[in-house]
């Protein structure tokens, strides 16, 4: 994408120089960084959870406390140990986000069963407004989602946080409404990104190798 | 209590209460007011209002400086160059420093930071008391002309903003706030460095537009610049184009930032 866009600049005759910033390289140092908390009482993954430093691109540095469907305070650090396949959406989508989740049911679908057995799938909500726990309850049994799902709202900071970090882009229009990426992100178990897949419908086979490795 | 005594008490107080407060209290005389207006996005969706409302705030009069900057790395010190992670800051990040804490020869204290992530603007201005300023707060402020509040209609301003993209950026960047002040008393907004906003990710023309996100695909598909309001305005064009390029971990060189307040 920054290659495409310095290639607008260039097309366009502009002087003014923009060099895109090369991908990072991993650093050994995890500033910050703190072993993962446990905040439900009732834990998928209790048993699997390690105590071990988190890795500087874990996305379970971070410290956004999240509300699930049943009320329930969740920092994302609780999925360390298993593979997650993790959406952003809002519950009044009428077109992209019910694609999203059939894809997400899909890849599921696709999995071979002792990786289907540890796999988590994740939706975080956009709509601060709207989406809150009751809303999300409600939107589980609509769309008839397993235990395997979990599904957080939170407030619009986190959202911003977590929507910079995975690279999705939301904005909200007049009627409440969201335009936002269609993305689906694979995390592996230390919770950095394996794989992200843009666009609806579609091959999910990538997405799905993408679980298989980070189930291992 | 005699009346040194409390002049002493509520000093005392002031200067416990909150270091945040102290320093956004003082860097408000460095601040512009921006009047309540409204900011005409250059490109806009089906359901988008043609004038998004803008409540009054304060805006940073010029760039944050690397000599600002160094208050905060030093006060912060996970936001310097070798402790930050790199889910916040990319390999990049304040690549043109000398160190950890010696801006170098390549950043005088006086020139605008840049070199510096989405993440590590905004950590900044919540250490300094402030925030980022939104997409349509930034534009209300550029909008502004040397003489009027509307520069687009302004004798001479298109062209002299257009110059800026005819010169290349120098090696050393000069000092913040050398530029002509706009009507609103912002200076350098146009003419030094592109900025951060703070919601920069709603900027959705992008060439996967048509493939990721919920927009409607007639709008974007091809056609990028055909609901544009004003077809003459480069610059916007220019901004909303970066804008949706950056992810918040790039940390590129003539980025910077600078922060706003609400009143």
């Amino acid at each position: 994408m920054k290659t495409k866009f310095a290639l607008v600049l260039i097309a366009l005759g502009s002087a003014a120089f923009l060099r895109a910033a090369e991908p990072a390289k991993p650093a050994c140092c995890a500033a910050g960084s703190t072993p993962a908390k446990e905040t439900v009482k009732k834990s998928c993954c209790a048993e699997e959870q390690s105590t071990a430093p988190l890795s500087t691109r874990s996305l379970y540095q971070l410290e956004a406390t999240w509300t699930n469907d049943a009320g329930q305070p969740v920092q994302l650090a609780v999925l360390r140990g298993r593979p997650v396949v993790l959406a952003m959406f809002f519950a009044n989508c009428e077109y992209a986000c019910p694609i999203i989740v059939d894809d997400m049911k899909r890849l599921g679908a696709s999995l071979p069963k002792d990786v289907l057995e540890k796999a988590q799938f994740v939706l975080v909500s956009f709509d601060t407004a709207r989406d809150t726990p009751a809303a999300l309850k409600a939107y589980r049994e609509r769309m008839n989602l397993g235990d395997a799902w979990t599904l957080l709202c939170g407030d619009a900071a986190n959202v911003q946080e977590l929507a910079m970090l995975l690279g999705v882009k939301f904005k909200q229009d007049a009627r409440g409404q969201f335009s936002h990426s269609n993305l689906i992100t694979v995390l592996n178990s230390e919770g950095e990104i394996a794989h992200q897949r843009a666009g609806l419908m579609g091959d999910v086979s990538e997405a799905a190798k993408a679980v298989v490795l980070a189930a291992k | 209590m005699n009346l040194v005594t409390r002049h002493f008490a509520a000093a005392a107080l002031t200067l416990c209460a909150c270091a945040a407060l102290g320093r956004a209290t003082e860097a408000r005389e460095r601040m512009v007011l921006i009047p309540a207006g409204s900011y005409a996005p250059i490109l806009r969706g089906k359901d988008e209002l043609e004038r998004v409302p803008v409540a009054a705030f304060w805006l940073d009069a010029q760039p944050v400086t690397n000599a600002e900057f160094l208050a905060f790395v030093r006060a912060e010190p996970k936001w310097q160059r070798s402790r930050v992670s790199p889910l916040f800051a990319d390999s990049g990040y304040l690549g043109d420093w000398s160190g950890d804490l010696e801006p170098g020869p390549h950043a005088p204290a006086d020139s605008p930071v840049v070199c510096v992530s989405w993440f590590a603007a905004r950590a900044f201005a919540k250490w300094a008391g402030k925030r980022l300023p939104t997409t349509a707060e930034w534009e209300r402020a550029a909008a502004g002309g040397f003489t009027s509040a509307d520069g687009a209609s302004e004798p001479g301003f298109p062209e002299a903003v257009l110059g800026w993209f005819a010169r290349p950026t120098p090696a050393v960047l000069p000092a913040a706030g050398s530029g002509r002040p706009n009507f609103f008393g912002a200076r350098d907004l146009l003419d030094l460095v592109w900025e951060w906003v703070d919601d920069f990710n709603t900027a959705m023309v992008t060439g996967e537009s048509r493939g990721d996100t919920g927009l409607d695909r007639t709008l974007f598909c091809g056609a990028g610049a055909a609901g544009a309001r004003d077809l003459t305005n480069y610059p916007a064009f220019m901004r909303a184009g970066l804008r949706s390029s950056l992810r918040a971990n790039y940390a590129v060189p003539n980025l910077g930032f600078r922060c706003v307040q609400s009143p």
